[in-house]
């Protein structure tokens, strides 16, 4: 018996309940900090989204890629040993991930509430805090790890070039812990302060510009004033102006880690106590920021 | 059936305003529609229920958790459709959609799959990998929709998902709304809408000014007009309209055949019935009258009872 050739079959599959592991606040801070992380670094975006980080990784990785390179053509040398970064230096270098900041955490904060999302967000189970703390974090991420990752490759590089990898390592134990809390100061500061920005405002142009424009006029004014307190007079303490730099607020913090001490260098040395003061304008800033996110998101409007 | 939300004294007040006065509800688990006109206090009511909103006075509850104590697990249950623009233009409707089931409490995996059913569901299959933002408005519901039912709520709560819809557009979100009930998940469609009420609704909420007007079964409403319609044919109707009145029922006609008698129970009913036989007209009809919710909302009186 012949039986008929089967010509396909439609299906109306219909709608099936859900049964399986269903997480709470948490899982949900996490799925906002995975999509804001997503977002941040160009994932599942047209390839133009995908540009400024990948060119800002490189951008940020050269440093280190040049100092292996020159480690490695002047290896059995007269210029071996030769340093063109050292650790804390490349902290600041990655300072300049305050453009990073200025244009991404406006992108992922910004078009939630532009475009209304936020009532949306906030009909899951979370709270304008697990909100923030999403956003933030997405931001820490990604400054950290623009931060860090290339400190990696320099200390494998410099490790790999060297006589002794072994000898490297020992005489640089300091740094393993050293980069990773600048690093880490770095990104928290940049975090809290591009999302309390762009938490301002719904256009991402504005909050950008914003970001830019009150780092470089505070390090302006800074840098106006410390000169003129101080005078022509290099020898004179340090001036406390010098903290309201928000740009190289981080990097006072950073000189701490490093060298336990202000760096020579900076505006603050030489001023007592100038270590405590930046520790604590540093916190203020960081705990001002984090009031301006919360506030910002406590009462949603629909 | 047992209630889905329950609210007791709910108000809510705003400077200058009272967006809900002791409101009290029991919205059964089913198709429930909100009506009222805009300001009617549907926004502010959903608010409440999601905990985005505090209420002034009063409790209200969902299935069976106080939102005062645990709005977090409230909205773990809830899935929300707003009635204005809420979705991030520049992301695909795949990834909206599961980016939300992941919000909801599912793992990673199971959001995209449940996203992509949803999707389908929906009609938007074909569409899925598009940005939200080169859509239609009738797309953008849809994908509305399917971000608030991905995570498998027990209760959805829909703002004017028709708004902006041609008619065909309007009857294709309709026939979804209608088909949620049948998948066990519980609708409260808020509108100003009555049709689209009447249309798939098996319980009404009427809100005026922040005020309670009616908590019923659509059905009952629908038959609780306190009007029934006479024909005794275009010879007689004259007479019986005469003979009513003279009886103290007040009657209108909208044309010479039948008659609308206000009745305020069974007396009235076998007047009715006495009269035409007196009068040996023949009766072709005595029937209710069904009415339009619009009915219901623009003429209900003091006659008609609060709750049925």
């Amino acid at each position: 018996m012949n039986m008929p050739a089967s010509t396909g079959a439609v299906y109306d599959r219909g709608y099936r309940p859900y049964d399986g592991p269903r997480g709470g606040r948490r899982a949900a801070t996490a799925a906002l900090y995975r999509t804001s992380l997503r977002r941040a670094i160009g994932l599942r975006r047209p390839w133009r989204q995908k540009v400024a980080p990948t060119v800002l990784l490189a951008i940020a990785a050269m440093p280190a890629v040049i100092n292996v390179g020159v480690g490695y053509l002047t290896r059995d040398t007269p210029a071996e040993g030769f340093e063109f970064i050292t650790y804390r230096e490349y902290v600041g270098v990655s300072s300049a991930l305050l453009l990073f900041v200025a244009l991404v955490a406006p992108d992922i904060v910004c078009p939630d509430r532009r475009q209304r999302v936020l009532p949306l967000i906030f009909s899951r189970p979370l709270t304008g805090r697990d909100y923030a703390l999403a956003k933030i974090g997405a931001i820490f991420t990604c400054v950290f790890a623009f931060a860090f990752l290339p400190q990696v490759v320099l200390y494998v590089g410099q490790m790999l070039v060297s006589d002794g990898a072994l000898d490297y390592l020992s005489d640089n134990t300091a740094v393993l812990w050293q980069v990773p809390v600048a690093a880490a100061i770095l990104a928290l500061f940049y975090a809290v302060l591009g999302v309390a920005v762009a938490s301002l405002s719904g256009r991402r142009m504005v909050a950008g510009a914003t970001m830019l424009g009150v780092t470089l006029i505070s390090s302006s004014v800074s840098a106006i004033l410390t000169q003129s307190g101080r005078g022509p007079d290099a020898d004179v303490p340090g001036h406390p102006a010098a903290l309201i730099n928000l740009l190289a607020l981080p990097l006072r913090i950073r000189d701490l880690v490093f060298l336990g001490r202000m760096a020579d260098d900076s505006p603050l040395s030489g001023l007592n106590g100038g270590g405590a003061m930046a520790v604590a304008c540093y916190a203020v800033v960081v705990i001002v920021c984090i009031v301006v996110v919360l506030s910002r998101y406590r009462s949603v409007e629909s | 059936m047992s209630s889905i939300v329950r609210a007791r004294g709910l108000t809510k007040r705003y400077p200058g305003v009272t967006a809900l006065d002791a409101v009290d509800l029991d919205l059964p688990a089913g198709r429930v529609g909100l009506v009222g006109a805009n300001g009617a206090g549907k926004t502010t009511l959903f608010r409440l229920l999601l905990g985005l909103s505090q209420p002034d006075a009063g409790t209200v509850e969902v299935c069976g958790i106080s939102v005062a104590d645990d709005p977090i697990g409230v909205r773990s249950r809830i899935g929300y459709m707003p009635e204005h623009d809420c979705l991030p233009l520049d992301q695909t409707a795949a990834d909206v959609v599961s980016t939300f089931g992941e919000l909801g409490g599912l793992p990673v995996r199971a959001a995209r799959q449940r996203a992509s059913e949803v999707l389908d569901l929906v009609g938007l299959d074909e569409a899925r990998f598009r940005p939200v933002g080169g859509f239609s408005t009738g797309m953008r519901q849809r994908t509305k929709l399917a971000q608030a039912i991905v995570a498998d709520p027990a209760l959805v709560l829909l703002d004017e998902p028709t708004a902006g819809l041609d008619p065909s557009g309007r009857d294709e979100m309709l026939t979804l709304v209608d088909r949620l009930g049948s998948f066990g998940i519980a609708v409260v469609l808020a509108t100003h809408l009555l049709d689209d009420v009447a249309k798939v609704c098996d319980h009404v909420v009427m809100l005026d000014g922040g005020r309670l007007v009616t908590d019923s079964p659509t059905e009952t409403l629908l038959h609780q007009t306190g009007t029934v319609t006479v024909d005794v044919g275009p010879a007689g109707a004259g007479a019986l309209a005469a003979a009513l009145t003279a009886r103290g029922l007040a009657v209108t006609s909208d044309d010479i055949v039948t008659l609308e008698v206000t009745v305020s129970g069974e007396t009235d009913l076998d007047t009715i019935r006495d009269v035409i036989a007196e009068l040996e007209l023949p009766l072709h009809r005595l029937t209710n009258r069904l009415t339009s919710l619009d009915d219901v909302f623009v003429h209900r009186g003091p006659g008609l009872p609060e709750e049925a």
